[in-house]
């Protein structure tokens, strides 16, 4: 039985619309929250998000929805 | 739908800044609260959180050493205080709701659409025989039984559908477009009925479809000369007529003849001058009532003009309001006289409009001699005219044997 990765080994899962609206499930918590940057913990690693105008539509233990101009997306 | 939701149980939008702010966003998620429009603005954070949930904020601000303050509030727990405190407000707002509620539950107007012979009266008057009027109560209209009361009552009717839109009762009507047949064995076919000619002149076509006809085409007649019998004799094996049989006379008979026409036009005519002086007032009409500006107009002679608006809402409730402005606009009566080619031209005119209208009733013109003659105080156009069109007009059929 193949079950998907995010919820067997609970995986970071990003879905990404366009440059301007970004939905992030599976993570732990906010470590970084400015305007231009958004840093991320997940449970392997850690999710930078860069750009403009960042802001969060709504932020909940489950899931989040990131909004603005996004430049670029870095796993560190 | 979410927006709605989270107004009616209310939220609010804090300001947050401290030590750790992100901590903070962390341990309401953890927590389960629910944080949305969450924006960095300078050096705090500006977030939306449920009314509820914001009573739970104050241990993990606490423990994440910030600082949270309320900059608006949003949603009806924050309305209904004010409200409170607006008594005579709250109290209409309550009636006019309740108001509107009860008053929909009634019929206030009746629409009736598609009737031609039988009137909006006969309909209404029927309808409240029924017990269906304005101000009954929609829990008593059956709709479906309605349908079939005015197929029963008016046979014309072929198809009927009744609506019921708001507090509006539309009914569509469709008769019966088809002529009735002319009942020949009714009381005519006892007395039984002729066709007579109306006018002088000369058979030119002729198709009987019932009766007895008494002349041929080529036939010369003369005005009141009988054109179809209605008395049909029934003979005899011997050749006997045994009785009459009485039948209205039907026929299509076109007959050639000859008219006179004169049109008279007077040398002089009157015709209004506005001097371009108006003055405006306005009214309003209300049922039998009418209101209005009370101006002095000092015009002689005046042409007022109404521009009228109907009020709609009044309607609704079956009351004919309107309103709008009267504008006086004075004028001098100017008397002006014909010079004879403007004359002529107009009598032109005329005649051509009143071979027109004969064109129209079906009169063929054979042939017209017209003449425009000047008498001392104007022009008369005259002339004769040979038409072919249709004859006959049903007389009672004579009773005397022949």
């Amino acid at each position: 039985m193949q079950l998907p990765k995010d919820v067997c080994m609970g995986a970071l899962r990003v879905t990404l619309t366009g440059n301007s609206e970004v939905w992030i499930e599976n993570y732990r918590g906010i470590l970084e929250y400015t305007g231009e940057r958004i840093l991320l913990q997940a449970r392997t690693c850690q999710v930078c998000l860069e750009g403009s105008r960042l802001s969060i539509d709504y932020y909940t233990n489950e899931d989040m929805k990131i909004s603005g101009n996004i430049v670029s997306l870095t796993y560190i | 739908m979410t927006e709605w939701l989270k107004r009616l149980r209310g939220y609010v939008k804090i300001i947050v800044w401290g030590f750790a702010p992100q901590r903070f966003i962390n341990l309401c998620s953890n927590k389960g609260i629910l944080l949305w429009n969450i924006e960095k603005q300078d050096d705090v954070y500006i977030m939306c959180v449920s009314l509820e949930s914001f009573y739970r904020l104050r241990s993990i601000a606490r423990k994440t050493k910030v600082r949270v303050v309320i900059s608006e509030r949003y949603g009806l727990p924050f309305f209904l205080p004010h409200l409170q405190r607006r008594k005579a407000f709250l109290a209409g707002l309550v009636l006019t709701v309740m108001f509107w509620i009860v008053s929909s539950m009634f019929v206030w107007d009746i629409q009736i659409s598609g009737n031609c012979v039988i009137t909006d009266d006969m309909i209404f008057q029927f309808l409240e025989q029924e017990g269906i009027q304005m101000g009954m109560r929609k829990s008593n209209l059956d709709i479906g039984e309605l349908e079939k009361q005015i197929r029963r009552q008016f046979p014309q009717v072929t198809w009927t559908s009744g609506r019921l839109m708001g507090t509006r009762l539309l009914l569509e009507l469709k008769e019966n477009d088809a002529p009735i047949p002319e009942d020949t064995q009714g009381a005519d076919a006892i007395i039984g009925r002729d066709l007579v000619a109306e006018y002088d002149g000369v058979i030119t076509d002729m198709i009987v479809r019932s009766g007895i006809p008494q002349v041929t085409i080529g036939s010369q007649v003369a005005k009141g000369d009988l054109l179809v019998d209605g008395k049909v004799p029934i003979y005899a094996e011997d050749g006997t007529i045994r009785e009459y049989r009485m039948v209205t006379a039907d026929a299509d008979i076109r007959m050639e003849h000859s008219g006179h026409f004169r049109i008279f036009l007077p040398a002089d005519y009157i015709l209004k001058k506005y001097t371009g002086r108006e003055k405006t007032g306005y009214f309003m009409r209300l049922g039998d009532r009418e209101w209005k500006q009370a101006r002095k107009v000092s015009f002689l002679q005046y042409d007022s003009i109404l521009n009228t608006h109907s009020m709609k809402i009044l309607k609704m409730f079956g009351i004919n309001g309107t309103f709008g402005k009267i504008t006086y606009r004075e004028y001098q009566k100017t008397e002006y006289l014909r010079d004879d080619s403007e004359a002529k031209e107009i009598l032109q005119e005329k005649i051509s409009d009143f071979l027109e209208s004969l064109g129209e009733k079906g009169v063929q013109i054979i042939s017209k001699d017209v003449k425009i003659e000047t008498k001392c105080n104007g022009w008369v156009a005259h002339g004769e005219l040979v038409v072919q069109e249709k004859v006959g007009t049903q007389v009672d059929t004579t009773q005397k044997e022949d």
